[in-house]
């Protein structure tokens, strides 16, 4: 019984890390202020480094499987007795590193819609555009007198 | 919240129950679920430490970090170098600010403030040992020094960035402090070659134990118990260059925007 | 028996995220919208500890529960309170 319902949750888990990156995006996508764009892209972010893990996730039956650390180190058989129910330890390396340097890629754009917002007064994308638009034509006119 | 917008979280739950149905019966494709170790990951596991074959073993019994800062340094030094480059470039987007005492409230209610005093020392104690344990139980550099960062943004919102000013953090000394922590990173990686050349003997860049062909090594344990080598001098640098970093940058977004403007208008110049 | 249970948790914790991404990317107010994130990385955060992962848990708590949800409420102190 066991054995079959396991897979499925683990499917369901599956399909929702990638339902998450679909709504992500669309909300990278369609919501108009940045701020609203940012909060859209760290949830993007993690759900792709949730996959990663959920990559090197595997199934032991009878048990939950390990983390990856030598916990009988002093006994020479400790490696390969963790080895049989440990987890893949690559992934979590990796994501690791990436979620650390996303924080301060992250840093960096909440300040650059600050300044966005100092300069023109609004972060809306839509209303930068007709601002953007707005300050050409003034230029054009001022060419033309 | 609309209850519309409660109705259509609903439906996209039953979506992915459907969904991954669909997919358990084979009508997607395989499950992604696997029931063996992948050979790469079996040779981690088994070389992580391993005094038997110590040409191939960090001696470190904690997987993750062996990777993070043996098998796969030098990915994790220029991802350093990466987060590098966007602090520095959040503290060059307000180069020139300074920090006007006075300007605010300082802060918030005298109990808030007394229970900051005494939690922040506790989860700095908690950053700190857990980054002293990276390479024996999970935990790291990184872990340690976001935990310690943790810290700044309860100090910066329970007191003031008046009161951070005053104690003496400043941008100046959080730049030091985070360069201290590359430079140190910098160092460990090449202490064994600058030692291999002066002592006459075969040496590689981020190296941690004795290696094909070279005999030279950190020390893997200090009274019995395994220091990991390098990792111990990794994690500890990382921790320094993360949470001074992280806090550099969020010490710079909390500017305000009076001081900010000022500067923009080219008044206040440094 | 654990290992069911472990994968239940997991599964209810997913779904729980989904519901929460969903909101978090809705919600007009924004500061609803960054406490609906906070919830969703603290689901992130059980099932990463579920997926026998304990580094990233340490790390991504911190970063995910403490420090995302401050940076950017300071953003929208300083800016926008609200989605078009």
């Amino acid at each position: 019984m066991s054995e079959l319902i396991i897979p499925y949750l683990l499917t369901v888990v599956f399909v929702s890390f990638v339902i998450n990156l679909v709504i992500a995006l669309y909300g990278i996508f369609a919501r108009p202020t940045l701020v609203k764009k940012i909060i859209a892209l760290t949830i993007f972010s993690d759900s792709l480094n949730s996959l990663a893990i959920f990559v090197g996730y595997r199934v032991v039956s009878g048990r939950v499987p390990a983390p990856p650390v030598v916990v009988n180190y002093t006994s020479p058989q400790g490696p390969a007795q963790l080895a049989k129910v440990t987890v893949d330890p690559l992934p979590q390396a990796l994501v690791l590193t990436a979620i650390v340097i996303g924080l301060a890629v992250t840093l960096f754009m909440v300040k650059v819609t600050m300044q966005v917002h100092r300069i023109y007064g609004t972060t809306s994308v839509r209303k930068l555009e007709r601002i953007e638009h707005g300050n050409k034509g003034e230029e054009d006119e001022g060419v033309v007198e | 919240m609309k209850v519309t917008d409660l109705v259509v979280a609903a439906s996209i739950v039953a979506l992915a129950l459907l969904l991954s149905y669909a997919m358990f019966l084979g009508g997607i494709g395989p499950v992604p679920v696997r029931s063996e170790l992948r050979t790469l990951a079996l040779n981690y596991i088994l070389l992580t430490y391993n005094p038997a074959k110590i040409i191939y073993s960090a001696l470190a019994p904690e997987g993750v970090t062996a990777i993070v800062w043996d098998y796969r340094g030098l990915d994790t030094y220029f991802e350093t170098a990466v987060m590098f480059l966007a602090i520095i470039s959040v503290v060059a987007l307000t180069h020139g600010c300074k920090v006007r005492i006075g300007l605010g409230k300082g802060g918030m209610s005298l109990i808030v403030k007394t229970t900051t005093r005494i939690l922040m020392p506790l989860i700095v104690l908690a950053g700190v040992s857990i980054t002293m344990h990276g390479w024996l139980t999970p935990g790291g550099g990184f872990q340690g020094g976001a935990t310690i960062a943790v810290a700044t943004v309860l100090a910066l919102v329970t007191y003031s960035i008046d009161t951070l000013a005053k104690h003496g953090i400043r941008k100046k000394i959080l730049l030091a402090m985070r360069s201290t922590g590359l430079i140190g990173i910098a160092l460990t990686a090449v202490a064994l070659l600058i030692i291999g050349l002066a002592v006459g003997v075969n040496a590689y860049i981020f190296q941690n134990q004795e290696r094909m062909g070279s005999p030279l090594a950190f020390p893997a344990y200090f009274s019995g118990t395994p220091t990991g080598g390098s990792l111990l001098f990794y994690n500890l640098f990382e921790a320094f260059a993360v949470s001074a970093g992280l806090s550099l940058a969020i010490i710079v977004t909390s500017l305000r925007e009076e001081e900010v403007k000022e500067t923009l208008r080219g008044e206040g110049v440094e | 028996m654990i290992d069911l249970i472990a994968a239940l948790l997991m599964a209810v914790a997913a779904v729980t995220s989904i519901v929460f991404t969903y909101l978090a990317v809705v919600e007009k107010n924004l500061i609803q919208a960054v406490v609906f994130s906070a919830v969703q990385s603290t689901m992130y955060a059980l099932i990463y500890f579920l997926l026998m992962a304990p580094d990233i848990v340490l790390v991504y708590l911190p970063v995910g529960v403490g420090i995302y949800p401050a940076i950017i409420l300071l953003l929208i102190k300083k800016t926008d309170k609200v989605d078009e």
